[in-house]
């Protein structure tokens, strides 16, 4: 697999707080990568950094094997970052032939117009008069000027509606079928759930866990087991609690809950110690619920 | 190359679409100049005052664009990350910073254009052909330090600051230099220090040109030095808004 992206033990320090402490991680070519974090996480940071906007205080970014900030890798990336308006009295059309005109290959002006989504009409009008979510798309269409192999999106549907934070993410789904390699950054988790084949989780300016979503959920979400409440509840559940695979055990509607990192040796281990259990359920937790604990122990330790 | 003159395109495209620019740059001071020619009596309306009050209005107009346009317009693209999102394109920094120096040139250029027009629609201001493209040419050339003085405001954090600084100092530049009123009117102390500002040492030379003489050699030193030393602070102060 094509390294794109390489994150070598980086940190970086802002006034004495670390918003990026130690983190290391490659991105290879034709993946989409979500970084989730709640806010204040360093994602951000981490994105700025990997643009050259940022140096890191310690560490090194290499994007396609070269620097950040290196003219080859300016050509082959493209971005739409938070907080970018758009150049005022100059029409969506002029926007995108000046900007196209940056790149050595731009992408044929034709498809970038579509890419924009945009009505005939508004393609003839002054870009800072179109609205919010226009003018997303139109630094959607931006970043693809170039015709990149490569495209940060640094929470990009914020402030959009559902339809077009679903057409945004059909598109990314297009592109990433060409073969780029996409980076975003999100703190709405089923978007990194549905889009991404690989999510970096941030806490703290931390990785704190980094796989597939499957393996994401594996990691953080905690999975339970039920039993009906026999005649000698409290038994049972000290018994419970005495195998080494469980954490803990709780009743609820006249079912025994038990708590586990891995429900399969916990079977094992409720089986060979021959304990009474009856009509087991395995209970799947939620990823959203285990990613809001994950926030909240966040904001609880500040 | 493409992208120089397309840079240069937009940055003059978007020049001429500002109203502000229209209203600032051009009808203020072609209408201060028919007040002070026309309106006002000032006791000598002899032709040698309507050539040096046009000249005074040509370098008022211009000064104003360097300073108060390109500053404000530099933080007004840094707020909005306009800026940011230009610095990871590939484009060169330098062809940034070119095309906002052509926008502006050709925007000073018009400016005296319309203005040496003015002069001579509103009171027959007549000039050897030489005079008036050595007037022009000096303006233009002269604006040097003023612009490098935009960059400056331009390193400012906010809008309002920007904009509140720039026009302060551009209208204390243009009393203490001459331009409203002449020197030699002003009281003795502020004469004393009107010699040594750039804004005095900027029309003074048209002011030369217009009477058969020409730019004195210290006018051209003072806006050197000038030149030399907002340069410096200029890259000096983005050097480490940069080093972050």
């Amino acid at each position: 697999m094509e390294t794109v992206i390489a994150m070598n033990v980086v940190s970086k320090v802002f006034k004495g707080k670390k918003a990026v402490d130690n983190i290391s991680f490659k991105i290879y070519k034709g993946s989409i990568t979500a970084i989730l974090g709640p806010n204040g996480a360093g994602k951000t940071t981490a994105i700025l950094m990997m643009l050259g906007l940022l140096e890191p205080t310690e560490g090194s970014v290499t994007i396609f094997g070269q620097h950040p900030k290196d003219k080859s890798v300016r050509e082959k990336t493209g971005s739409m970052l938070q907080e970018v308006s758009v150049m005022d009295r100059l029409k969506v059309k002029e926007i995108i032939s000046l900007i196209s005109s940056y790149y050595q290959y731009p992408m044929d002006q034709k498809l970038l117009v579509e890419a924009t989504g945009l009505d005939p009409a508004d393609l003839n009008r002054y870009a800072e008069k179109l609205s919010g979510g226009q003018k997303r798309s139109l630094g959607f269409a931006l970043a693809l000027a170039g015709d990149p192999e490569l495209l940060f999106f640094d929470e990009p549907t914020v402030g959009l509606d559902i339809t077009a934070r679903r057409r945004f993410w059909e598109k990314v789904r297009g592109l990433a079928e060409q073969g780029k390699t996409i980076l975003f950054t999100t703190h709405y988790l089923p978007e990194a759930e549905d889009i991404a084949d690989r999510i970096l989780l941030f806490n703290r300016g931390s990785l704190a866990a980094d796989g597939s979503p499957d393996e994401i959920k594996a990691r953080i979400v905690k999975r339970s087991l039920s039993f009906l409440q026999p005649a000698d509840g409290l038994d049972l559940q000290q018994k419970l609690l005495t195998l080494p695979s469980i954490d803990g055990c709780y009743y609820k509607d006249g079912r025994i809950f038990v708590t586990t990192e891995d429900t399969d040796e916990a079977l094992r281990d409720i089986f060979t110690a021959g304990l009474p259990v009856k009509d087991v359920r395995i209970d799947q937790g939620r990823l959203d619920e285990a990613f809001e604990q994950l926030t909240m122990n966040q904001e609880g330790a500040v | 190359m493409r992208s120089l003159t397309m840079q240069c395109k937009a940055e003059m495209l978007r020049i001429v679409r500002n109203p502000y620019y229209v209203f600032w740059s051009l009808l203020m001071p072609i209408m201060f100049y028919f007040i002070f020619t026309r309106v006002v009596n000032t006791g000598d309306s002899d032709p040698t005052w309507a050539a040096h009050y046009l000249m005074s209005m040509a370098a008022f107009s211009v000064m104003g664009s360097a300073i108060m346009t390109l500053g404000i317009r530099l933080v007004q693209e840094r707020t909005q990350g306009w800026t940011t999102f230009i610095r990871i394109t590939p484009l060169p920094g330098y062809v940034y910073f070119l095309g906002k120096m052509f926008g502006q040139t050709m925007m000073h250029l018009f400016s005296i254009i319309c203005i040496f027009a003015a002069g001579y629609l509103i009171n027959g201001v007549s000039l050897s052909t030489a005079q008036w493209l050595l007037c022009g040419l000096w303006l233009l050339v002269g604006s040097l330090p003023f612009l490098a003085m935009g960059t400056l405001v331009g390193s400012m954090k906010r809008v309002d600051t920007a904009s509140g600084v720039s026009n302060a100092v551009y209208m204390a530049l243009a009393i203490t230099g001459g331009m409203w009123m002449p020197l030699e009117i002003l009281p003795r102390l502020m004469q004393k220090i009107g010699v040594w500002l750039p804004s005095y040492n900027y029309g003074n030379g048209a002011w030369q040109i217009v009477q058969g003489s020409h730019p004195e050699w210290s006018n051209i030193l003072i806006l050197l030095g000038y030149l030399a030393v907002f340069m410096i602070l200029s890259v000096y102060i983005r050097k480490q808004q940069e080093a972050v």
